[in-house]
């Protein structure tokens, strides 16, 4: 018998904990191409924001070793042409659709998702409270614990949809984050999102990002995330979706062995825009060789004694 | 656009540094269009991860083309060891390639350094077309001004310019551009280089209101429009270099 990769994250159906983590992967359309996006436990896309954004000017990327640094900076066409533009055509595929948010103010997070409220289609919100790359809100929301708690709080009031919100490394204690932001009502939580960087051109001395600062991701963070999944794990009740540098399928069983119960791949879909697809195979595979059932039974099984 | 395992069938150093690379690779040749370019992951390297963006270069038929690169760092550096029958994860044909005008007689090409690498195979698509070719080519120093004798043969005319004035004009290959408008009378000009030449060539190219196509360049994440990363400025706001470009109206760019 296949094992059995199905998952229900929060609520969200999925038939497997295969997701594309928000951002790299853009509203999913570009990647038709060359993948078949039914096949994916879930489409994350890019954040959305109340009111078109530019985002950042370039350079907006560089490398790193075993990484890239970003800047971005949530640039996206507001919630208004999303909803018209992109998400009928996101419907057509028979997938979850989970809308990544983000703001400025609390009022601008509570008006986006209550503009969601109001459409057909969509699966579920993950709340970005952790992009580095905008001045105002983002990140500083999911910096303390007292403010990531707020913006929760007051989003949850106005929706119903399953609430996933997305925690920053960019802090001393992330495990006091993901318990407050439990508390204030979320139904689950992401991590990591990027953790801030910076890369000097030592030919022109200048910064090689046009915003001085970007977010470093890809393999380079990876031990950093299975580490922070793995305390939040031992913290809260809620399913995690674990994400940061994953760019094998034994990147991925690292995740689920740490306590995530869906995991999500960002930056290798820039080198591969089909390894969303072969990791959700590669899992099968290894689940079918070691004998197991179903993934959950791997989900937080790393052993320590 | 597709993600090929395409075999190299030959690798051909031309100048210090510089080489081509042949690929067999039906996919991708016969759909290739001059100004468009492929996105090579140039080897298992975890200090570098990203694919590389090269230029097509010649499309040599149905199911071979080539590219030209110039070693500048970690990814044309393992590009430079390949050997033949070694294979290389490839996408493309990417992003949207030269546009030739019905009607088109006379045009001027524009080549910086190794911005050569793009404009040979539309030189190969002009000269079937039997529009009439000037050709302004400049680069470093003599050794550094690739394909000139095939390119002085193909062309009416070819105006050089290098920096140490071992062949040609001393200076930029841009000084001869109002002359070699004022010879040639082109009706449409096409442009790949630095971007400070680039944006020469569309200062020049709107003061005689001449259409201008550059090519521009950006690092690059996806290649495929969906990463954002590649942006560049233009009248319409940002836009991507990946899949609206590289090759933009000049008037378009906000320099
Ligand atoms: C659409 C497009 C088409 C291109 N076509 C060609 C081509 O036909 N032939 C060719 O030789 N090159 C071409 N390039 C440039 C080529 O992609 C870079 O030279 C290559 O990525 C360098 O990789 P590397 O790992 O060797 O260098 P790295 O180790 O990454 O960097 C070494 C040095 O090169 C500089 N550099 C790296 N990438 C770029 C870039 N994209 N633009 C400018 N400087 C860069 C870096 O700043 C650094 O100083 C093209 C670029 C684009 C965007
Ligand atoms: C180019 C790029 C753009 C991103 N944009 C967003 C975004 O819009 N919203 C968000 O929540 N995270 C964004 N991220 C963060 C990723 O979703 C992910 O949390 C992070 O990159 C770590 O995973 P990875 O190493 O697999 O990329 C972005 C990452 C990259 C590389
Ligand atoms: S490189 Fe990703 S959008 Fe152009």
């Amino acid at each position: 018998m296949k094992p059995d990769l199905s998952i229900d994250l929060a609520g969200i159906k999925m038939k497997n904990p295969v997701m594309n983590a928000s951002g790299p992967f853009g509203c999913g359309w570009e990647y038709a191409q060359f993948i078949d996006l039914s096949k994916l436990g879930a489409i994350v896309v890019k954040s959305i924001t109340l009111k078109e954004q530019r985002g950042n000017p370039p350079p907006r990327m560089c490398e790193t070793a075993s990484g890239i640094l970003n800047s971005i900076g949530l640039q996206n066409k507001g919630v208004d042409r999303f909803v018209q533009e992109d998400l009928p055509y996101l419907r057509n595929y028979n997938v979850p659709i989970i809308v990544n948010v983000a703001g400025g103010t609390i009022d601008e997070y509570v008006a986006v998702c209550d503009r969601l409220n109001h459409v057909h289609g969509i699966s579920g919100i993950e709340l970005n409270i952790s992009c580095p790359n905008v001045k105002k809100g983002g990140a500083i929301f999911g910096s303390s614990s007292r403010s990531a708690s707020k913006v929760v709080t007051e989003v949850r009031r106005v929706t119903n949809l399953p609430l996933i919100v997305k925690l920053t490394p960019n802090v001393t204690d992330i495990v006091k984050i993901a318990r407050s932001v439990e508390i204030a009502g979320a139904d689950g939580v992401s991590l990591i999102n990027t953790l801030l960087g910076m890369c000097i051109d030592v030919e022109t001395f200048r910064p090689e990002l046009a915003s001085i600062i970007g977010g470093l991701s890809g393999p380079a963070i990876k031990p950093i995330a299975i580490r922070m999944v793995w305390q939040v794990a031992q913290a809260i009740d809620i399913p995690i979706i674990g994400m940061g540098g994953i760019a094998s399928v034994k990147d991925a069983i690292e995740f689920f062995l740490a306590g995530a119960t869906a995991i999500a791949i960002g930056t290798a879909n820039l080198i591969n825009p089909q390894i969303t697809i072969e990791i959700i195979r590669g899992l099968e595979k290894f689940l079918e060789e070691k004998g197991f059932e179903a993934i959950w039974e791997i989900v937080g099984k790393v052993k320590i004694d | 656009m597709f993600q090929v395992k395409a075999h190299v069938l030959l690798k051909e150093q031309i100048a210090p540094g510089i080489y081509t690379l042949r690929f067999f690779c039906r996919e991708i040749a016969s759909r290739a269009k001059p100004g468009q370019f492929i996105h090579v992951k140039c080897g298992e390297n975890r200090n570098f991860i990203l694919r590389r963006p090269f230029s097509i270069h010649r499309i040599l038929g149905p199911d071979t083309f080539e590219i030209l690169f110039k070693v500048v760092g970690k990814g044309t550096s393992c590009l430079a060891q390949l050997h033949p029958h070694e294979i290389l994860d490839i996408i493309g044909p990417m992003g949207n390639g030269f546009t030739i005008d019905d009607g088109l007689k006379s045009t001027i090409l524009v080549a910086g350094g190794m911005g050569i690498a793009p404009l040979v195979s539309l030189i190969e698509e002009i000269d079937l077309q039997r529009i009439r070719l000037y050709i302004l080519q400049g680069a470093a120093t003599r050794e550094r001004l690739l394909y000139f004798m095939y390119l002085k043969r193909i062309a009416r005319k070819i105006f050089l310019a290098t920096e140490d004035g071992s062949i040609g004009h001393k200076g930029l290959v841009t000084d001869l551009l109002h002359v070699a408008i004022k010879e040639c009378k082109p009706d449409c000009i096409y442009a790949c280089g630095p971007e400070e030449m680039l944006k020469e060539v569309a200062e020049i190219s709107s003061e005689f209101e001449i259409p201008a196509q550059v090519s521009m360049e950006r690092r690059m994440g996806c290649g495929i429009g969906a990463c954002l990363s590649c942006v560049c400025e233009t009248r319409d706001g940002y836009k991507r270099v990946c899949v609206d470009g590289p090759v933009f109206d000049a008037t378009e760019i906000v320099w």
